[in-house]
C-alpha cells in the first residue's frame, strides 16, 4: 500500500555506488537491508501519519471489542454450562449480565456492527502496520530491559490484532482452519490483544499528542503530493533519514485506506441490512438471496447437515414438555396439530447470526413459550433447556433465561410468513426469541425442560 | 534506585504498566492455548509478522516493479501522476482477495451444505469489482490528463520532456518552494525521471495529486 520504499543501496546510479561509498562506515556492525534506517524511504512515514491511523484504529477497535464482549454476554453463558462455549473464562466473565429481549434488533445491530466494522478496519490496520514497518527492524533489537518488555507487549498487540482479525474473517466464511474452537480463540485472543492495546495506548499517548500538534490536520488534508514534506529528520525513528520524493500525499494515503474501508463496507454491509440491499454485499457470505417465498430467507444450518431424518419430523413427531429435576409431574407430549390448536401468536422478529449477517423481521407464528411453561406445570420458570432433534453439535441444545421465556414475543414457532416452517428453518417447530443469537433460536425442537425457581 | 532505573531504561510507571499488561495477557493466554498450545502460538506469531514479512515484501515488490517497468519503457514518463491510478485499484482488489480468499477460491467445504448458497459467484464478483475499479481509475486518469494544460502534455508522447525549471519558485506557492525535495535523496535519481519532472509547473502539480479520485 502506497509504499515507495527504494532501498538506497540498490539504486542504479551514475554516481558512486552508495553501499560501498557511505553505507558501511555509518552502520558498523549493523545487518544490511531493512535494518539500516535509510532503507526506508517513504517521505510520508512519520509519527503524524501513524498517530492519525492509530487514533482511528483505537476508536474503531474499542467499538469492536465492546460489541464482542456483548456478543459473548448474549449467549447467557452464566445461565448454564451448556450456553458457555468457553468454560474456563474465570475473571474474564466479570461483566456478564442477563441478556435482554428488547429492543428486538439489539443482537442484530450488535453483530452487524461487530463484523462490519471489523472488516472496515482492516485497511486501517494494514496502513498502520505499514506506517510502523521500520520498527520491526530496529537495531539493536533490544536496547534495555524496558525496551525489551515494550517490544514483547508489541508482540501481544500486533499478534493479537492479526489473530483476532484472521480468526474473525475465516469464521464468517466458515473456513474453520484455526487451531481450536472459534469461541475460545476469538474471546481469549481478544483479551490478549486488548492487554497489548491498552498498554500501547498509555505508553504512546504523549507521542501521539506531540505528533498531532506538530502538523495541523486541516492543513495536512489540504496538502497535495507536490507539497508533501517529510517530517523533520531525527524527530522519530519512523522518519526516513533519506526520504524519496513523494508519490502520494498524507491526505492521499489516508484517502487510500479510507477507500479500502468504503469498498469493504459497500461489499459486505448488505448482508446485515437485508432486504433489497442484500445483493449489494457482493463478497459477503450471506450476500445472496434465496428463492422467493415465505421461507426464502437466510439459512445457516440445514437439516441434512445436522442429520435430521425425514421420519423424525413426520406425523410421529411429538414435543415433550417436562420439568427439570426429580419429582415433577409426568411430561406432557404434544403433536404439531395439538400445538396448532393452542392459542397462536405472531411476532415480527429478525434472525441474526454471530457471523454478522441477519434478516429483516419475519412474521413468526406459534405458541408462546410462557404458555408452554404453564402447560408443563411451572408458571414462573427460572429457565428452560431446549433440546433439538440434532444428533450432535455444540448448538443442539440451549438454555433460555426467565426473561426470555416470559417475553410475549418468545415463541415456539410453527409457521413463518403465513406458511409452515420449511425443514431447513426448523420444521416441525423452532424457538424464536427476540434479540437472541441465531444459534440459540433452536430448530427442530424435541424437548422443552423448564426449571423451577429455587 | 537511580542506578536500577538507568539499568531498566524507563520510569517505574512504565514497568508497572507493562507488568499489568502481561498479567492480563498471561491470564487470557493460559486459556487461549489450553487445547493446542503450539498451533495457537504459531498462529499468533504468524499473525504478528505476517504483514511485515509476507505481505509487505509482496506489495512493495509489486509496487517497485510497476514503477520500474514503466520507467524502463519510457524514461521520460512521469512516475508520480500515473502510479496511484494503478496502485489504488490493484491494492483495493488485493485487499478484497486478502479478506475473502476462502470464498473466492471456494475453500470452505461446509459453506454450501449449511447455507444452501453456492460459493461459485464469488470469484466472478471479485473479478467484476476488480475490473470496475481499474475502469474507474482509468476514467479518472483520462479526465486528469485532459484537464492538464497542453503545454505540459503535448499530444505526442515522445515529445514529453521535463518542463524547464523556472529560476524562481512559482508565485502561487511563495510559502513552500518545492524544488528542494527531489534533490533530497542522498543519491542522484536518474531512474526517477519523473521526479525531475515533478515540481515546478502548476499544471503538472495538479497531475501529481495522489490518492483515489
Amino acid at each position: 500500500m502506497n509504499d515507495n520504499e527504494r532501498p538506497a543501496v540498490t539504486r542504479r546510479s551514475s554516481a558512486p555506488p552508495p553501499l560501498e561509498g557511505r553505507g558501511k562506515p555509518r552502520h558498523r556492525g549493523k545487518p544490511p537491508g531493512p535494518f539500516v534506517p535509510s532503507f526506508w524511504r517513504s517521505p510520508i512515514r512519520g509519527p503524524w501519519l501513524t498517530s492519525v491511523l492509530g487514533l482511528i484504529l483505537l476508536a474503531g477497535v474499542s467499538v469492536v471489542f465492546v460489541t464482542g464482549l456483548l456478543s459473548y454476554a448474549a449467549y447467557n453463558p452464566g445461565l448454564s454450562r451448556i450456553n458457555d462455549q468457553t468454560h474456563g473464562k474465570g475473571l474474564l466473565g466479570f461483566y456478564l449480565f442477563s441478556w435482554p429481549t428488547h429492543p428486538v434488533w439489539l443482537y442484530r445491530l450488535n453483530q452487524g456492527l461487530h463484523v462490519t466494522l471489523g472488516l472496515v478496519l482492516i485497511p486501517v490496520l494494514l496502513a498502520k502496520l505499514w506506517s510502523v514497518l521500520p520498527k520491526l527492524f530496529e537495531w539493536p533489537p533490544l536496547r534495555s530491559p524496558a525496551h525489551a518488555l515494550e517490544r514483547l507487549s508489541l508482540l501481544l498487540l500486533v499478534g493479537g490484532a492479526g489473530f483476532e482479525f484472521a480468526t474473525g474473517i475465516l469464521n464468517i466464511q466458515q473456513w474453520y482452519k484455526f487451531p481450536g474452537s472459534f469461541y475460545t480463540l476469538h474471546l481469549y485472543g481478544a483479551w490478549v490483544f486488548v492487554a497489548g492495546l491498552v498498554v500501547h495506548t498509555v505508553l504512546k499517548s504523549r507521542t501521539v499528542i506531540r505528533a498531532l500538534r506538530s502538523r495541523g490536520l486541516v492543513r495536512e488534508l489540504r496538502t497535495d503530493t507536490a507539497h508533501t514534506e517529510p517530517e523533520p529528520p531525527g524527530s522519530s525513528d519512523l522518519v526516513s533519514p533519506a526520504p524519496a520524493a513523494p508519490t502520494i500525499s498524507r491526505r492521499g494515503a489516508l484517502a487510500f485506506a479510507g477507500a479500502g474501508s468504503l469498498l469493504l463496507l459497500a461489499t459486505s454491509a448488505g448482508q446485515s441490512l437485508g432486504g433489497p440491499l442484500r445483493r449489494t454485499a457482493l463478497l459477503a457470505p450471506h450476500g445472496q438471496d434465496l428463492a422467493d417465498g415465505p421461507n426464502g430467507f437466510q439459512i445457516n444450518q440445514t437439516a441434512a447437515e445436522v442429520g435430521i431424518r425425514a421420519e423424525q419430523t413426520g406425523a410421529s413427531w411429538r414435543l415433550t414438555l417436562g420439568q427439570a429435576g426429580p419429582g415433577g409431574p409426568a411430561p406432557v407430549r404434544l403433536s404439531r396439530a395439538g400445538l396448532l390448536a393452542m392459542e397462536q401468536h405472531t411476532a415480527y422478529l429478525p434472525i441474526a447470526c454471530v457471523e454478522g449477517w441477519s434478516t429483516d423481521n419475519q412474521a413468526w407464528t406459534g405458541v408462546r413459550l410462557r404458555d408452554l411453561a404453564r402447560l408443563a406445570g411451572i408458571s414462573d420458570p427460572a429457565s428452560v433447556l431446549v433440546d433439538s432433534l440434532e444428533a450432535g453439535g455444540a448448538f443442539r441444545h440451549a438454555v433460555l433465561s426467565a426473561g426470555q421465556i416470559m417475553d410475549p414475543d418468545s415463541l415456539l414457532a410453527l409457521r413463518v410468513n403465513g406458511a409452515d416452517l420449511s425443514l431447513d428453518h426448523g420444521y416441525p417447530a423452532r424457538v424464536i426469541v427476540p434479540a437472541n443469537p441465531g444459534v440459540h433460536n433452536t430448530k427442530w425442537v424435541a424437548t422443552l425442560t423448564f426449571a423451577r425457581r429455587a | 534506585m537511580r542506578r536500577q532505573l538507568r539499568w531498566y531504561g524507563a520510569s517505574p510507571l512504565h514497568l508497572l504498566a507493562l507488568l499489568a499488561c502481561f498479567g492480563l495477557a498471561g491470564y487470557a493466554a493460559a486459556r487461549l492455548v489450553s487445547s493446542r498450545p503450539l498451533a495457537v502460538a504459531a498462529w499468533f506469531i504468524g499473525a504478528a509478522v505476517g504483514h511485515d514479512l509476507l505481505l509487505m515484501p509482496l506489495y512493495a515488490l509489486a509496487d517497485r516493479s510497476a514503477m520500474a517497468a514503466i520507467r524502463h519503457r519510457d524514461p521520460q514518463l512521469p512516475v508520480t501522476p500515473w502510479i496511484n491510478y494503478v496502485r489504488v485499484p490493484a491494492a483495493l482488489s488485493g485487499l478484497l482477495l486478502l479478506v475473502w480468499f476462502p470464498l473466492i477460491l471456494r475453500l470452505p467445504s461446509p459453506y454450501h451444505a449449511s447455507t444452501t448458497l453456492s460459493a461459485d459467484p464469488y470469484v466472478w464478483h471479485w473479478l467484476a469489482v476488480t475490473g470496475a475499479l481499474f475502469l474507474l481509475s482509468a476514467v479518472a486518469f483520462a479526465l486528469r490528463l485532459r484537464s492538464r494544460p497542453r503545454a505540459v502534455r503535448p499530444p505526442h508522447r515522445r515529445a514529453i520532456k521535463p518542463p524547464e525549471r523556472p529560476a524562481a519558485p512559482p508565485p502561487e506557492h511563495p510559502a513552500s518552494p518545492p524544488p528542494e525535495r527531489p534533490a533530497a535523496p542522498p543519491t542522484p535519481n536518474p531512474a526517477g525521471g519523473g521526479y525531475e519532472y515533478q515540481p515546478d509547473s502548476p499544471g503538472h502539480r495538479r497531475g501529481l495529486e495522489g490518492g483515489p479520485s
